[in-house]
């Protein structure tokens, strides 16, 4: 009900106007009309309180005639009704949806599986007395520190079989074994030297022709020390010459001190008794040995699961009893150690191969033929390769006039030695040359007659000043008439010998006692005795009193001084005579070294002339007939 | 090679997955005793998910090749149980749901925890180093710890294998180097693919 403010009237008025007028009669549509409820409530507009009279809004009343008509819904009737649902049912009509299914069962990958054997427990132990130089631990480095190379062991290229090959690629890294402290070394091996290891170990063929002075020795100990630890070999013969002997033992005990070794010598009884024990894992023998023992050592029921020959060039020659006796050992693996594979001829390296594997090479192979057949089988590093920052060799070739004395004597020899070989005719042989030549070498060294020498007076100038600085030099000559000369007129100097003639008792002792005696400047060496094997690296001067037939000899002699320890650069003195034998035969020397170079190099170089020839020889005297020049006889 | 003796009683496992371009993942593991010297090797074929499992299996591809596929199969294989397996190629620690072996990956170390890590003396462990999940694509939950300079990462399901490792490896981490044998591993693939592959 609304109300409309107005202006007020009598309470009675306003009553009245506000009561709704029910209409009467029907309601529109049939609803019935409802009367009021005569106590329903009067909605009177609320007055504000608090207002006073003057405040009160006037109220104007208006009569409303608005009519009522309530009427009934039937709203509650609907609800009870029930509801009538009609289902009408429509087809529809779709194609099923094609349905793709990915079954994901697993699938195991296919797997290949090899299986090696575990090396068996060898406990070494260290023998009590034995010198132990190892370098304390805390110099070692950490084992957590990442070395910057890793040196594995790869399989030759004629091990095919992959599982035997997976054996090796499998082996720890050299380097780890060193880091961890797995394998110990007295001191930290050189990275090369890691690799000759690596190349040794998986091969039953081999030739370690490193450069003198690299270490064949410790890598060939080493390698052999891990094989032991693997359990691959058990025995093993090395074998070297005489001088050596000594030398191995003490490398022994330095870089594999708690292998046993055993050195084959004494009465023959004992020999024989050493050479078949089976204890000690590791002898060592001399060439000479093997001639005398040779009927034990080729029998067949004495095996050796390696065989190692140092300095292997001296089974060079194929027909040799050496090489005979050595290619009948029975044995499974075989190394050869030589800082000269290649001396005279490619020859040389068949011999060898003729141990390591009888037929592989043939003399008819050319140089590159064989050098690309050898390849996997060699190993040849040089100091230049490998040790950047060892100190250089200073070579620096004194090229001296012969006295007058020298002079007249070698005119008249050479003369008539010439004339003697022409008057042979085709019954000249190499030998009758051989002769010449050295009969002439010998005048470039002294005078027969007067002792008169251009090469003294200049070795005695240089001496001189080796002694005033407090160095050490070496004296090579091949003969050992010239060096016992050279002591006599060199004996301030405090001049010692090491030769042939030396007993080898005492040869030790003359290198111990050159090496500590502050007052011994000079030791004289014959190329033969003093050119293998010996460490004299804190000489810094080396002298070549007459020259080679071969540089390998003479690098050989050099690297005596010049090798891994040495304190600085070595400053090595060719002496040759102009105009003589000697200056001829150095430039077949130069042509050698390119022969050398052009088996053993990386490089592909272009074809050189091979060794010296008869031709070359016979050459060196430009020896003629009426009929052409002088041919040797058949 | 030489008769077989008695075989090491502390093998240790090493399990890694390489991928070659052309032909597909190789599964390599290798057993070793504790000289470091191989007792078991075994690879796989050239595995490659086919296109359905690539769109499928999205970011979980890698965790099911690498582990379920390939690293289960892998450690079926060998006769020999290693006490503890190490992977360096985290996916393949999803191999642990299929093998009761304690499985850890070789985590490089960060180049901030590497000052942190510098002190610690050797094998020292530090665990709940710290749990963390892995972002996306691998989605797999790791749980690292360190032992020595050496951080490593079990699932986080099997984060029991942790003190597992510490003690079995302890004893052993300054003669190995943990990292090597999975040169040997690629390497071993390497000659294996060649091998096949090699003209007969």
């Amino acid at each position: 009900m609304s109300e409309i403010a107005a202006r007020e009237t009598s309470p009675a008025t306003r009553a009245a106007s506000l009561t709704p007028r029910w209409p009467s009669g029907p309601a529109p549509d049939g609803w019935p009309l409802l009367p009021p409820r005569a106590d329903a409530p009067i909605c009177r507009p609320s007055e504000p309180a608090g207002l006073s009279s003057e405040a009160r809004p006037e109220i104007t009343r208006v009569e409303l005639d608005i009519p009522v008509m309530p009427f009934n819904t039937g709203w509650n009737a609907a609800i009870a009704r029930p509801l009538k649902i009609a289902v009408e049912r429509v087809a529809i009509e779709a194609e099923a949806p094609k349905i793709l299914s990915v079954q994901f069962r697993r699938l195991p990958a296919k797997t290949f599986s090899f299986t090696f054997p575990e090396a068996p427990a060898w406990a070494f132990q260290r023998q009590p007395g034995k010198g132990d130089p190892r370098k304390p631990s805390a110099d070692r480095p950490p084992p957590d520190r990442p070395a910057p190379k890793v040196t594995r062991i790869a399989p030759p290229q004629d091990v095919i079989k992959l599982q035997d090959r997976l054996y090796y690629v499998l082996q720890p890294s050299l380097e780890s074994l060193v880091a961890t402290n797995s394998l110990e070394f007295p001191f930290e091996p050189f990275p090369y030297q890691l690799e000759g290891i690596a190349f040794l170990y998986s091969r039953y063929t081999a030739i370690l022709a490193d450069e003198m002075g690299l270490g064949k020795t410790m890598q060939a100990i080493s390698t052999i020390r891990l094989l032991l630890y693997a359990g691959e070999i058990r025995s093993v013969l090395l074998v070297c010459p005489k001088p050596l002997v000594t030398n191995w033992r003490r490398e022994f005990l330095l870089w594999a001190p708690e292998v046993p070794l055993a050195i084959i010598e004494g009465e023959r009884a004992r020999r024989e008794w050493q050479w078949r024990q089976p204890q000690t894992p590791v002898k060592i023998a001399n060439y000479e040995l093997l001639m005398r023992d040779r009927d034990v050592i080729v029998d067949p029921e004495l095996h050796f699961d390696l065989v190692v020959l140092d300095e292997a060039q001296r089974i060079k020659n194929r027909s040799s009893t050496t090489s005979q006796v050595v290619r009948a050992i029975s044995r499974s693996r075989n190394w050869a150690l030589t800082g000269t594979p290649v001396e005279n001829s490619s020859e040389d390296l068949v011999g060898i191969f003729d141990f390591l594997a009888h037929g592989y090479l043939s003399p008819a192979m050319k140089p590159r033929q064989m050098a690309k057949a050898t390849r996997d089988y060699v190993l040849r590093r040089t100091k230049d390769m490998v040790l950047s920052d060892m100190p250089p060799k200073l070579f620096r070739d004194a090229e001296l006039e012969l006295t007058p004395e020298q002079w007249s004597t070698y005119q008249a020899a050479e003369d008539e030695g010439v004339l003697r070989l022409e008057g042979m005719g085709e019954s000249i042989t190499i030998q009758h040359v051989f002769e010449l030549v050295l009969r002439l070498k010998q005048i470039c060294n002294f005078d027969p007659v007067t002792g008169a020498s251009s090469k003294l007076e200049r070795l005695e100038a240089d001496l001189e000043e080796v002694a005033a600085s407090g160095q050490k030099a070496i004296v090579f000559s091949q003969w050992v008439q010239c060096l016992e000369r050279l002591r006599k007129q060199l004996q301030r100097f405090g001049t010692l010998e090491y030769h042939g003639r030396i007993p080898s008792k005492q040869r030790d002792g003359v290198i111990e006692r050159f090496r500590n005696d502050p007052q011994t400047h000079v030791i004289l060496m014959s190329y033969g005795a003093g050119s293998v094997g010996l460490n004299l690296q804190f000489c810094r001067y080396v002298f070549l009193f007459d020259r080679w037939w071969n540089p390998a000899i003479e690098d050989q002699a050099i690297n005596r001084a010049h090798r891994i320890g040495v304190a600085g650069s070595v400053t090595v003195t060719r002496m040759l005579t102009l105009g003589t034998i000697e200056e001829r035969i150095n430039q077949v020397l130069e042509e050698k070294r390119a022969l050398f170079d052009q088996i053993f190099s990386q490089h592909e170089g272009p074809r050189q002339n091979v060794g010296l020839t008869q031709a070359e020889i016979f050459g060196l005297f430009k020896l003629r007939t009426p009929k052409g020049p002088l041919q040797a006889a058949a | 090679m030489t008769s077989s003796g008695p075989r090491s009683s502390q093998p240790i496992g090493f399990l890694t997955v390489c991928e070659h371009e052309a032909q597909g993942l190789f599964g390599g593991y290798l057993i070793l005793n504790t000289a470091g010297r191989p007792l078991e090797f075994h690879c796989t074929a050239p595995v490659r998910p086919s296109r359905s499992q690539e769109i499928l299996y999205g970011a979980t591809l890698k965790a099911y090749l690498y582990g379920e596929q390939i690293g289960q199969a892998l450690l079926e294989k060998a006769k020999t149980t290693p006490l503890v397996v190490f992977t360096d190629a985290e996916p393949v620690l999803s191999a642990r749901d299929f093998t009761s072996l304690p499985l850890a990956c070789v985590l490089p170390p960060p180049a901030d925890s590497l000052a942190a890590g510098a002190g610690e003396p050797a094998g020292s462990l530090r665990l709940d180093e710290g749990r963390r999940r892995v972002p996306p694509p691998f989605g797999l939950r790791v749980h690292t710890f360190q032992v020595g300079s050496q951080r490593l990462a079990v699932l986080q399901d099997h984060e029991a294998d942790a003190p597992i490792i510490v003690k079995h490896w302890e004893p052993l981490a300054a003669e190995f180097d943990l990292l090597e044998p999975f040169a040997r591993i690629r390497e071993a693939i390497d000659e294996a693919r060649r091998s096949a592959t090699r003209p007969s």
